[in-house]
């Protein structure tokens, strides 16, 4: 769908959607509020194709539209569904299944660990393990300082690196 | 930092994202086409106007703006304030003594430049001026 002034609607899905889709996982934690998240940002692109103009890095700028729609979103929530995020066992996880039973159980764990983070933590973490993002390029999706980027990934990493050690050793150990 | 955690990222960023539904594009591509403005009636927005115009660095060019808003600003409460209706007012007609007074003025200055015989500055030369070293020799003469 070629929309004026060039603007490729179909080619952005096609180079970005799989990365806002696991960014988007990451932060709700749930497959329908992830689609219309998903379907929010690709309409609000569509309505106002003024928004790609003189941007340099798309992937950064939809990221960035992303998360101030989940944002938005866990915000309208909070107030009236706050104990949506105590059902762990009912969240999406982020990670493909696996047939080995040992890194079947280590993603697990890690959706668990990732699911107990506070949510700016694991936009960082997410941001930074999944897309390889740097923290300058990290702190312009998330319009924060670089410092803040930096510091919410050390604490992501040490409490995940607390909750995930013991099976993490174990992991090492049998590949060893 | 210790040294597991290089391994320990590096095991984390390697765990495979689940990928995006397929189904998904054409629902989504549908609805972003739906939603898209219909071909010349679209009117781009003042703010996204504004945006596309001084990208790519909008906040430049509104200091920018600023500092010359400022510098008019400036400009026009410095100014001398307009002369007010007091000052613009016409003067007063003069009184009838003063009116005689200035005539009588004018009576005597007429008399005086009527006065007989040119004054010396005004009395033609009969000759030009002769050289200045012509002068000397008359004067020693």
């Amino acid at each position: 769908m070629q929309m004026p002034h060039g603007l490729d609607i179909a080619r952005l899905y096609d180079e970005h959607a799989q990365a806002l889709y696991a960014f988007l996982l990451n932060l709700t934690r749930d497959e329908a509020d992830t689609r219309d998240l998903l379907q929010e940002v690709f309409i609000k692109l569509a309505r106002d194709e003024a928004r790609l103009c003189g941007v340099r890095e798309e992937r950064a700028f939809l990221i960035r539209l992303a998360h101030n729609a989940a944002i938005d979103l866990m915000r309208r929530r909070g107030t009236r569904d706050r104990t949506r995020e105590n059902f762990a066992a009912e969240t999406s996880s982020l990670f493909a299944p696996a047939s080995d039973p040992d890194a079947a159980t280590f993603r697990d764990e890690l959706a668990g660990a990732l699911a107990e983070l506070p949510a700016e933590q694991r936009a960082v973490a997410h941001l930074k393990l999944w897309e390889g993002l740097t923290f300058e390029e990290i702190a312009t999706a998330l319009a924060i300082p670089p410092n803040t980027a930096a510091s919410r990934y050390r604490y992501a990493l040490d409490k995940l690196r607390g909750r995930l050690r013991p099976l993490y050793e174990e992991v090492k150990q049998a590949e060893s | 930092m210790t040294p597991e955690i290089e391994p320990f990222e590096q095991r984390l960023g390697r765990q495979p994202v689940k990928p995006v539904p397929a189904a998904w594009r054409a629902e989504i591509l549908a609805a972003a086409r739906a939603a898209q403005p219909a071909a010349g009636t679209a009117r781009p927005s003042p703010a996204s106007w504004l945006a596309s115009l001084f990208w790519p660095y909008p906040r430049a060019w509104a200091g920018l703006a600023a500092v010359w808003g400022f510098i008019f600003l400036l400009h026009f409460s410095l100014r001398e304030a307009p002369p007010t209706l007091a000052q613009t007012a016409p003067a007063p007609a003069p009184s009838p003594e003063a009116v005689a007074e200035l005539r009588q003025q004018q009576k005597l200055y007429a008399e005086l430049m009527d006065a007989p015989g040119p004054r010396e500055a005004d009395r033609p030369r009969l000759a030009a001026p002769k050289p200045r070293s012509q002068r000397w020799d008359v004067a020693a003469a």
